[in-house]
């Protein structure tokens, strides 16, 4: 046996479904080579769940009544209601609140600018030149027109 | 008499009854139909969700997961294709889909060891290869430390490992199950490879630390 026979062989060598003379071979092979040795010695690490028929939870399980009802009535049956997803929506929505709100409140906050250079001459709100400046000042400037 | 062979021959017909008639009868609204076809398969939903998940509850609800969403998907199965190999692109796909989830930090792979993990790699490094297989099969741990292997490696290279080596799937198969090109597969498959060899060594020298 060379050493690509002897690798090709490792799954079934695992699984014991080689025969009884290629088992022999192949343990006598490993014997022999150091290389192969330690490739199934680094294959025997990952078999246990790449290559192995049943896993060990697996065979310990009690053989359940499986029916649909069961499965759509068990709470668990959907994967994600365990895994956090419920608190991802809720921070999600959360956080949409807090942005509704901060932009509502600074919507609000801000007085809104006059639209035309006329609405801000006329606007009552606005200072008069009168109450900026005064009356003298108002005086100077009649008598200049005059 | 005539009863007790009468429900023999009911019974023998149950078993014996194909996939296709058992999805038709639940096609036609025969809920009892699915469930039974669901017993059938679910010993190999649940060893693929366990090749996936090391947590027995996380694989069992990802295989109920998968009857659910095979059960609202139905009426879309083709009956040219096999319902097994149906089922498992379903089961693929779910698992796949989970673990980019989950996708977080990765594991320490050579932190600590329990006591029985270190046993273990005292075996690998030590023991025969006929003393290996035979342990490997009653050993919880032996089962644990390949999956911190595995779990080191990426999502899309755990996936293409497990559909090839576990499942024996070709790289075409592969290609149509997950939507990916063949080169794709073909470069995944071979980077997770020499990841898991990479990993493996790793491993294997942090157990020799550890048992010297």
């Amino acid at each position: 046996m060379n050493c690509f026979a002897a690798r090709q062989d490792f799954p079934a060598f695992w699984r014991r479904e080689l025969s009884a003379e290629r088992r022999a071979a192949l343990g006598a092979h490993l014997g022999q080579c150091p290389k192969c040795d330690q490739a199934f010695r680094l294959f025997a690490i990952s078999a246990p769940v790449l290559h192995s028929e049943q896993g060990p939870d697996l065979r310990a399980a009690p053989a359940q009544e499986f029916t649909l009802e069961s499965v759509l009535r068990r709470p668990s049956a959907d994967p994600r209601a365990n895994y956090r997803e419920p608190r991802r929506w809720l921070a999600m929505c959360a956080s949409a609140l807090i942005f509704l709100a901060a932009s509502t409140g600074a919507y609000l906050a801000v007085t809104p600018p006059a639209d035309t250079l006329s609405e801000a001459l006329t606007n009552p709100s606005e200072p008069s030149a009168q109450q900026l400046f005064g009356p003298d000042l108002s005086e100077l400037s009649s008598d200049l027109s005059g | 008499m005539l009863g007790l062979a009468a429900s023999r021959k009911f019974g023998w017909r149950l078993i014996s009854r194909p996939d296709e008639e058992l999805i038709a009868d639940a096609l036609s609204g025969q809920p009892a139909a699915f469930s039974e076809l669901a017993t059938r398969h679910r010993a190999r939903v649940e060893r693929l969700c366990q090749r996936f998940f090391s947590d027995p509850e996380i694989a069992r609800d990802l295989a109920q997961e998968c009857f659910i969403r095979a059960y609202t998907a139905l009426s879309s199965f083709r009956k040219e294709m096999p319902f097994g190999g149906w089922l498992r692109a379903i089961v693929t796909n779910l698992c796949y889909d989970e673990l980019r989830r989950r996708r977080r930090r990765p594991e320490e792979l050579v932190g600590d060891f329990t006591a029985p993990e270190v046993q273990w790699m005292r075996l690998v490094c030590e023991a025969t290869p006929e003393q290996i297989v035979s342990d490997a099969e009653q050993r919880r741990e032996a089962h644990d430390l390949a999956h911190r292997l595995l779990a080191t490696l990426k999502p899309e290279d755990r996936t293409v490992l497990i559909m090839k080596d576990s499942e024996g799937m070709n790289v075409s198969e592969i290609a149509e199950t997950m939507g990916w090109s063949a080169a794709k597969v073909k470069i995944r498959a071979f980077r997770a490879r020499q990841a898991l060899r990479r990993q493996a060594e790793r491993l294997q020298a942090a157990g020799r630390r550890w048992t010297s």
